[in-house]
């Protein structure tokens, strides 16, 4: 029973923290952006994925940290109560949640995976131009039933060129357009979805949307060292997106109104771009350092009388 | 008519004002006018130009095409209903189970797929792209 307890009210601080922070985030989080106001678009996107896992990070964190270590260390083994009402319902619910997570995350892969074993039946490596990327990065060249150009694989990313796109792009214009496909690779975006998918709650799509405008235009920045290269991307998506496959009206989705406009930005943002948007490489977050450190100390410090209250907390929710 | 139009206005990257709405269905409803033509009809009592730069807006939302006539632009949906209500209930579900179109697969494009009503956008794009290498040619001569 005390073991049952303790699950229960894990699982019940952990559902109402993801629940309550996940709602202040899908409302909140054009507001944060407009307060921060990141410098890049690279920023902006790291801004918007925190915004977005911090729900499931902090309410894991807690109740990792705090509600299950106060929960062993203060609750008295030896009494016989009930689970309770509460903790039995809210740790239900906080199991179907990670059960949804789990099972959209799963299918989301599975499909992927599927996808890429399909598209690389049949592929070339393209040693020359994983030699002129500089990146461990691997890049394959497909047939014509794979997209375009497109970035497969959650750990180890691969890069996937169509033939088509062979074909169509001449040589500059396919050396930034794999660029940008590189620099998804080595910020780990399929990753970053795939965590999208297990962390479930509804109105997201809109954060979500929003962070992948931003990390196209992160991955458009770091493919872009002067305006030959802004131009040459710029001919990339034109020509991509005439390559790649129309659909047809019956099949339309907002999507796809979204990905037009989309592209229609991000081709203006290409063909006005200057050296003074490109983003500083200096690791801006060093200087979160020292409020990190002493944030942890604090916890440390008070990690005794945190874990008092935590227990207030949970009986709170027992009774 | 009602139902598709109250799925718009809840779909956030595509929200439609009174007017706006009003003005879409009245191209549904004449499959193209040009403004003058719209209010000759004498349904809205407005002004030319409050017509005019909302069917602007609705244009640059791309939920309507356009072609030069005379000196004017005559209008027309770039969808149907039918094509509007699919895709804001594809939205409406989308929003629901809390993700969206670009977080379905864990899979990144160089671009999205485009419908076949954004050939000409591409067009103006690549007039864009064109116009800038002619001028970066340019200043690289002088």
């Amino acid at each position: 029973m005390f073991a049952a307890r303790c699950i229960g009210v894990s699982l019940a601080v952990f559902v109402l923290l993801y629940v309550f922070l996940s709602a202040a985030v899908s409302q909140g989080w054009k507001l944060t952006r407009r307060i921060i106001r990141p410098q890049s678009a690279r920023s902006a996107a790291d801004l918007l994925f925190a915004l977005r896992i911090l729900p499931l990070a902090l309410s894991s964190v807690v109740t990792f940290a705090f509600t299950l270590p106060s929960f062993l260390l203060l609750e008295p083994r030896s009494t016989n109560e009930a689970i309770g009402i509460a903790p039995l319902a809210l740790g239900l619910c906080c199991l179907i949640l990670l059960a949804a997570g789990i099972v959209r995350a799963a299918i989301a892969q599975r499909k992927a995976s599927r996808a890429l074993v399909e598209w690389l039946d049949g592929s070339i490596l393209m040693e020359s131009q994983i030699r002129e990327s500089g990146n461990a990065v691997p890049i394959f060249r497909t047939g014509n039933d794979a997209p375009t150009l497109t970035v497969a694989g959650l750990c180890a990313p691969k890069v996937l060129v169509s033939e088509a796109a062979v074909a169509t792009l001449n040589p500059p214009e396919l050396r930034t357009a794999l660029r940008h496909e590189i620099a998804h690779a080595l910020r780990y975006d399929n990753l970053k979805k795939l965590v999208f998918r297990f962390s479930v709650f509804p109105a997201m799509a809109d954060l979500e949307h929003a962070w992948s405008e931003e990390t196209e235009m992160a991955a458009d920045d770091a493919a872009v060292s002067n305006f030959h290269d802004a131009l040459d991307l710029a001919a990339a998506l034109i020509k991509v997106s005439r390559l790649g496959p129309v659909e047809s009206s019956s099949e339309l989705t907002m999507a796809l109104l979204h990905s037009s406009t989309a592209l229609s930005a991000r081709v203006h943002r290409l063909v006005t771009w200057n050296s003074a948007q490109k983003p500083q490489t200096q690791n801006r977050w060093l200087y979160a350092l020292p409020a990190a450190a002493a944030m942890v100390v604090g916890v440390v410090m008070t990690y005794g009388s945190a874990l008092t209250q935590m227990h207030a907390v949970t009986e709170w929710l027992v009774r | 008519m009602k139902r598709i139009l109250n799925l718009l206005r809840r779909s956030p990257n595509i929200q439609l004002g009174p007017l706006e709405q009003q003005l879409l269905s009245t191209l549904w409803m004449r499959g193209s006018s040009t403004v003058r033509e719209i209010l000759d009809a004498g349904d809205i009592k407005l002004a030319y130009t409050t017509v005019m730069t909302t069917l602007d807006r609705l244009y640059k939302k791309q939920l309507l095409k356009r072609a030069p006539d005379g000196r004017a632009f005559r209008y027309s949906p770039r969808y149907t209903q039918e094509e509007l209500e699919k895709a804001a209930i594809g939205e409406t579900i989308r929003q629901l189970l809390g993700s969206s179109a670009a977080a379905s697969l864990p899979l990144s494009y160089l671009v999205e797929a485009v419908s076949e009503h954004d050939a000409h956008l591409l067009d103006d794009l690549q007039r864009l792209l064109d116009r800038k290498r002619a001028e970066l040619r340019g200043k690289e001569k002088h």
